[in-house]
């Protein structure tokens, strides 16, 4: 709170500042050496920052400019500022570029020296739960099983902008849930006999329009979907469709017989019509209450993952009437209706008549031997928990570790057969505080303070939940448990072989999902009646370019600056369409070439431009405030209290602009410090409107006016000004993605201690063409990854960070 | 004390997938079904929405204090008279639109505030009643509060005109901006109150299972605190802590297991295709959950507003929205009339479910109150006043009639009160009910 208070103040600072002459041009620039960085922050700073002004609570009069190593925290917010040219205030003599680039290198070399003689890694934190999605990777991974954790566990709230780093706690109600997944994932993964048969559904989103093929269906549907699926033992299932209804509990667009198929792995099972049947007594409809009621079969499945599919044979004449139709969605009976019938949820109930365990994944990968004769079964299971645990673990394991879950196996073993050991040992290791929790203890010759290596088997945990957001395979652990991880050439080499992986798709789906807010579309919905083509589909295909986009820097291996300016995206029909980019036909994403048209790169998203407005309208604050936070890397502090919101325009008298809105903030000196930082951002991207379309007039037909500006002084018209002035100084941009990736793979919050391992990393990766494996290369090898600070006697570092809050858990 | 067989042996529980095989395991952390003393019963509440108001001349009874014959639509609650209160032209003022005003109804019965008019995610109302007893009576329950519904249509976007459908699709509300999503499904229901179900034996032998676990965690944490330095064991005593708190809750669960011989709890399969079906057995799993005392608050949407469900079981084969802008004529309202008295029954199936239960020194429905009503007065004109609103629970008998409208506030104020939630004031309210508190 006080650190988000300073920096209010120091906004203040900038509106208050006086306006001063033209700026004086320093001959420092000149010379060379820190007698030279001390004049220059003599002449330019110390007006207001000294002990009797002190604007925005700090004063640089008692410090030393020519040792900055002495008080990291102050100089690194310096370095910050003056990078980002946010001091001295625009409005005061400020020195020429050269003048910048030369104080600027001056301070950061002494302060990186300062950080090589006396190196501060920081303290993660020594318990770490594992977050839910890790946990339902690490079950991939371990067992050989999908699970779905979402009906397992709660989920994890986001600390520094992610998930994986507040997962210090354990509550009761915690704990109760991983004994019960521990239950249930043991039983699935063994294949335990299922007592009764149960059922498991999915429901489709309703606002996913089901006219036209979907991505991941048979070519040749219409609608529908896939739902994947593990049955528990070999058997026979019932499978059932229904289909969507409207608020009257009429099934929505059947108006005549259609056509619908059920397949099990891509094979048909069965064919259905379904018909309407609904008629009217005096004026009233009878809604057709049995119309899905046969869409129901019964089937043998074979233990395991399979995939279940129910969709629609198209009918040409209905898709002619579906392109009539103004929009591209159609799932509300008010504003765009069904044209024609849609899935809303397959269920599967079973076993009836189960046979057996069956052969699954899972069971292969547990029951690595099998006993021949009951003399057999201890060493065998002795055998397969070893295994088991070793991986669940994270490290080699003792008999001592496996002394425990091998007691379990035997008791259970007693009343029943071998497997029902197994799966018992299965549920002791998942609720084991060795699996759930990852530890990372102070050796004990490491004295208070103190940074060490962190051991290669923590190296080995770090490196592959930051890359897989999973547990370590066995070629890690070997490698750690020899002690030859931390041997540089062989780390990169595994770095490489994690990336090309296919669990670095985590990178995508949890990191760069986070980062970019992705993960706020799914509860997007903007307002019906002004954005009546919204859906689902459209939902998707926003979040799967971006997604696309980032996993194609990754995959390629190509600058990491393309996030920005790509001269390519991708796209399907439905997204082409709400882009207005012609030629693109189908439910398929492809590569799309767009020159240095504004949809390459993420600011032309619609993703990032949706989750960054509101339901009914563009919010420059929200977008000004996403660029400054996850591009520029300098987030405004949080709106004070009470701030009431931005008036809705009235709908009397004169429609004010947004431009003319925002100056709201201005007028009121509470909101224009930071305001003024945030909103000519946003209005620069104001040709988008509140889900991404381009637009030449904004609401009430006003023009629309995209002069912007940075916080620095930069101004340029426009989206694409905005994406030209960023990509001059790629550096900026770099040194924020490098700040994420290092906060998401340490799982804690960045502070000052870390900016020179963080200008390393980027100085190296600008050497190799800001490469995506140069970026993860050299975060892995830096020192707060590689190393750990020791305990201190008083609250520790890691512990301070957390009490601050996100936006001020770093040098401003 | 017990669950009763016919609580949960009722075929309905199978009945939606067809199937009717033995029993699943229970998986874990079954709540003791309890048994409380006089003194340290719980006090329970529950609110149940019926939509589209009623049709009055058949809802509000002739007699006025003392309650001594219920009205045609509420002849179902004779039996219950003692316990049943019928508070008569309680209003909803100024907190709905010229238009929209299905979704208004549902959002203002539990919050009776305005919703704030959009039909965008920028929806805005505020803490409804239930949610604000459950910050008190949640507190010392596995599941603070439940929301339940009938309907499986999750709609977004528009619903009624100009207002969202978090409106329309949710009565509770945890904060002016997060509705509560409710379940339909009694499967997943069961699933979060009771896990998979089981016989006493199996639930038994599965806390058994799960407290041979932990103790061995706990031998593990010990180790571990051995082997870190001081302010890492602080950790590790807040998760050593947390074990012992699931040991107790375990404790707690096999003492009363092995005191009391529990019947098996079947997991119902999935959703009955009968509605009438459905919504019994919703009211099972609710007397279920307030007996086991796993939650003391509840909301159950029993039907959505502006529902065209018809109902050919009773002799209404028309749908309800359009039979209920019914124009005064006499055939419409004498449906209307006939689906309040089928929704009232179904109430009364609670009631007399709760009454047949033993809790403490009385029955489950001495120590539990449950509101039924509609946020809409008359349908055929969408007001807001005249709402049907009957208490049932706790002391009764009484027929409350106001000559004027007072706000319907003033009942949730009073009922909050008869549960041990003091509040000085709720939305408009302009006092408390005596014959309520």
């Amino acid at each position: 709170m006080k650190h988000a208070r300073l920096f209010v103040a120091g906004c203040l600072a900038l509106r208050f500042a006086s306006a001063g002459s033209p700026a004086q041009q320093s001959s420092a620039a000149r010379q060379s050496g820190n007698s030279a960085a001390s004049a220059i922050i003599n002449q330019y700073c110390m007006g207001c920052h000294n002990d009797s002004v002190k604007s925005g609570g700090l004063t640089l009069s008692r410090l030393n400019v020519d040792n900055p190593g002495a008080n990291p925290e102050v100089w690194e917010k310096v370095v910050r500022k003056l990078r980002g040219r946010m001091m001295p205030p625009l409005d005061r003599p400020r020195p020429d570029e050269k003048t910048y680039d030369v104080v600027i290198s001056n301070l950061e070399k002494e302060l990186d020296a300062a950080a090589a003689a006396n190196p501060n890694p920081g303290r993660s934190e020594t318990f770490r739960r594992l977050s839910r999605t890790e946990y339902q990777n690490a079950i991939r991974d371990l067992l050989a099983l999908d699970v779905d954790v979402a009906s397992l566990l709660p989920k994890d709230d986001a600390v520094f902008g992610f998930d994986n780093a507040g997962v210090g706690g354990l509550s009761p109600t915690l704990l109760e849930r991983y004994l019960s997944a521990a239950q249930k994932i043991s039983r699935l993964a063994v294949g335990t006999p299922v007592r009764a048969p149960a059922s498991n559904v999915l429901v489709l989103p309703p606002d996913l329009t089901q006219e036209n093929h979907l991505e991941g269906l048979p070519l040749g549907t219409r609608g529908g979907t896939v739902m994947r699926y593990t049955f528990p033992v070999d058997g026979e299932y019932d499978i059932q469709v229904r289909l969507m209804r409207n608020r009257n509990e009429n099934v929505e667009g059947l108006t005549e017989p259609h056509e619908m198929e059920v397949l099990v792995d891509g094979a048909r099972a069965s064919l259905f019509t379904v018909a309407p049947h609904r008629y009217a007594i005096g004026g009233v409809y009878y809604a057709d209450e049995d119309v899905d009621r046969h869409l129901k079969l019964r089937v043998p499945v074979k233990a395991g993952p399979h995939a279940i599919t129910a969709a629609f044979i198209p009918k040409t004449g209905a898709l002619i009437e579906t392109e009539r139709q103004p929009y591209n969605a159609h799932f509300n009976m008010d504003r765009h209706p069904r044209v024609q019938p849609a899935v809303y949820s397959i269920s599967v109930t079973g076993p009836f008549n189960a046979t057996g365990a069956g052969y699954t994944p899972s069971r292969n990968q547990i029951f690595v031997c099998r006993p021949a004769r009951v003399s057999d079964e201890d060493r065998c299971a002795s055998t397969i928990i070893s295994r088991l645990a070793r991986r669940a673990y994270r490290r080699p394991v003792t008999g001592d570790d496996i002394r425990m879950p091998l007691a379990f196996y035997k008791e259970a073993r007693k009343g029943a057969d071998f497997d029902t050991g197994i799966e018992m040992a299965v549920r002791a290791i998942l609720t084991s505080t060795e699996f759930l929790i990852r530890v990372e203890r102070d050796p004990a010759s490491v004295a208070a303070n103190r940074p060490y290596r962190i051991s290669n088997l923590e190296l080995a945990s770090r490196l592959s939940f930051f890359l897989w957001s999973s547990i370590p395979d066995d070629d890690l652990i070997d490698l750690a448990a020899r002690g030859r991880l931390s041997n540089p050439a062989l780390l990169e080499q595994q770095i490489r072989r994690m990336l090309a992986d296919p669990r670095a798709e985590s990178l995508v789906t949890s990191f760069a999902d986070q980062w970019l807010y992705l993960r706020n579309l799914a509860a997007t919905v903007p307002d019906a009646r002004l954005f009546p083509d919204f859906d689902d589909n459209l939902r998707q295909a926003m979040r799967r370019e971006t997604q696309l986009l980032f996993e194609s820097v990754m995959k390629e291996d190509s600058s990491v600056v393309d996030l920005l300016g790509a001269n390519y995206t991708f796209l399907n029909e439905r997204l082409a369409r709400h882009y207005g980019i012609p030629n693109v036909y189908g439910s398929h994403f492809r590569r799309v070439p767009v020159g240095d048209s504004i949809r390459g790169g993420l600011l032309g998203q619609g993703s990032i431009l949706t989750v960054t407005s509101y339901g009914n309208r563009t919010s420059p604050v929200l977008r000004g405030k996403w660029v400054l936070e996850n591009i520029l890397g300098t987030p405004p502090p949080p709106p004070l209290p009470n701030v009431p919101p931005l008036r809705d325009n009235p709908t009397t008298g004169k429609i004010l602009n947004m431009r003319e809105r925002m100056s709201e903030h201005r007028a009121n000196p509470a909101c224009s410090g930071c305001h003024r930082l945030m909103d000519p951002i946003g209005l620069s991207l104001e040709n988008f409107d509140a889900v991404g379309r381009w637009r030449n007039r904004a609401e009430g037909d006003s023009p629309i006016d995209a002069a912007g500006a940075l916080p620095g002084g930069a101004t340029f018209e426009g989206a694409a000004g905005l994406k030209r002035t960023l990509l001059e100084k790629p550096d900026l941009f770099v040194t924020t993605l490098t700040e994420k990736l290092m906060a998401y793979g340490l799982g804690r919050g960045i502070d000052y201690n870390d900016a020179p391992a963080i200008r390393a990393i980027t100085r190296e990766a600008r050497n190799k063409n800001y490469r995506f494996s140069t970026l993860i290369t050299e975060i892995v090898k830096s020192t707060p990854f590689m190393m750990r600070s020791g305990a201190t006697a008083s609250p520790t570092r890691s512990a301070s960070a957390i009490a601050r809050s996100p936006q001020t858990g770093r040098s401003q | 004390m017990i669950v009763t067989k016919m609580a949960i042996s009722r075929r309905t529980f199978l009945r939606g997938a067809g199937i009717g095989v033995a029993l699943p395991l229970l998986d874990s952390m079954v709540p003791a079904l309890s048994a409380f003393g006089a003194a340290d019963a719980p006090r329970r509440i529950g609110y149940v929405y019926i939509p589209m108001g009623m049709n009055p001349a058949a809802w509000i009874p002739s007699d006025e204090g003392r309650l001594v014959d219920l009205s045609p639509s509420l002849a179902s609650l004779a039996p219950y008279r003692d316990q049943i209160t019928v508070v008569t032209n309680t209003e909803l003022k100024d907190m709905a639109y010229p238009t929209g005003n299905h979704a208004a109804s549902n959002a203002i019965f539990l919050s009776n505030v305005k919703p704030k008019r959009t039909e965008g995610s920028d929806y805005e109302l505020a803490t409804t009643v239930d949610q604000i007893a459950a910050k008190q009576l949640g507190k010392d329950t596995a599941i603070p509060s439940l929301e339940l519904c009938t309907d499986l249509i999750a709609q977004v976007g528009n619903c009624d005109n100009g207002l969202a459908c978090a409106y329309q699709n949710n009565l509770s509300w945890s904060s002016p901006r997060s509705p509560l999503p409710a379940e339909a499904d009694p499967r997943v229901l069961f699933e979060r109150l009771f896990g998979d179900g089981g016989t006493a034996k199996d639930r038994l032998t599965e806390l058994r299972k799960n407290r041979s676990i932990l103790d061995w965690v706990t031998e593990d944490m010990s180790r571990l605190q051995r082997r870190v330095g001081a302010a890492d064991r602080a950790k590790i005593d807040q998760y050593l802590e947390s074990i012992r708190e699931v040991e107790r809750r375990i404790q707690n669960a096999e003492q009363k297991g092995s005191s009391t011989p529990l019947p098996a709890l079947e997991r119902p399969a999935s959703v009955p295709e009968n509605w009438e079906e459905h919504v019994k057995l919703m009211f099972d799993l609710q007397v279920l959950a307030l007996q086991a005392d796993v939650t003391r608050v509840i909301s159950f949407q029993m039907a959505r507003e502006a529902s065209t469900r018809t109902y050919p079981q009773i002799g209404v084969p028309e749908a309800h929205h359009p039979t209920s802008h019914h124009t005064n004529d006499a055939e419409k309202l004498s449906k209307l009339a006939k689906i309040n008295a089928y929704h009232a029954a179904l109430f009364a199936y609670l009631v007399g479910r709760l009454k047949a239960t033993p809790d403490g020194d009385g029955t489950l429905l001495d120590h539990t109150t449950y509101l039924i009503g509609s946020g809409m007065g008359n349908p055929d004109v969408h007001d807001h006043t005249n709402l049907p609103a009957v208490v049932a629970g706790g002391k009764g008998g009484r027929h409350i009639r106001y000559s004027t409208p007072v706000p319907l506030a003033n009942v949730h104020l009073s009922l909050l009160e008869r549960v041990g939630v003091h509040l000085d004031r709720f939305a408009d309210s302009t006092g408390r009910i005596e014959e309520l508190l």
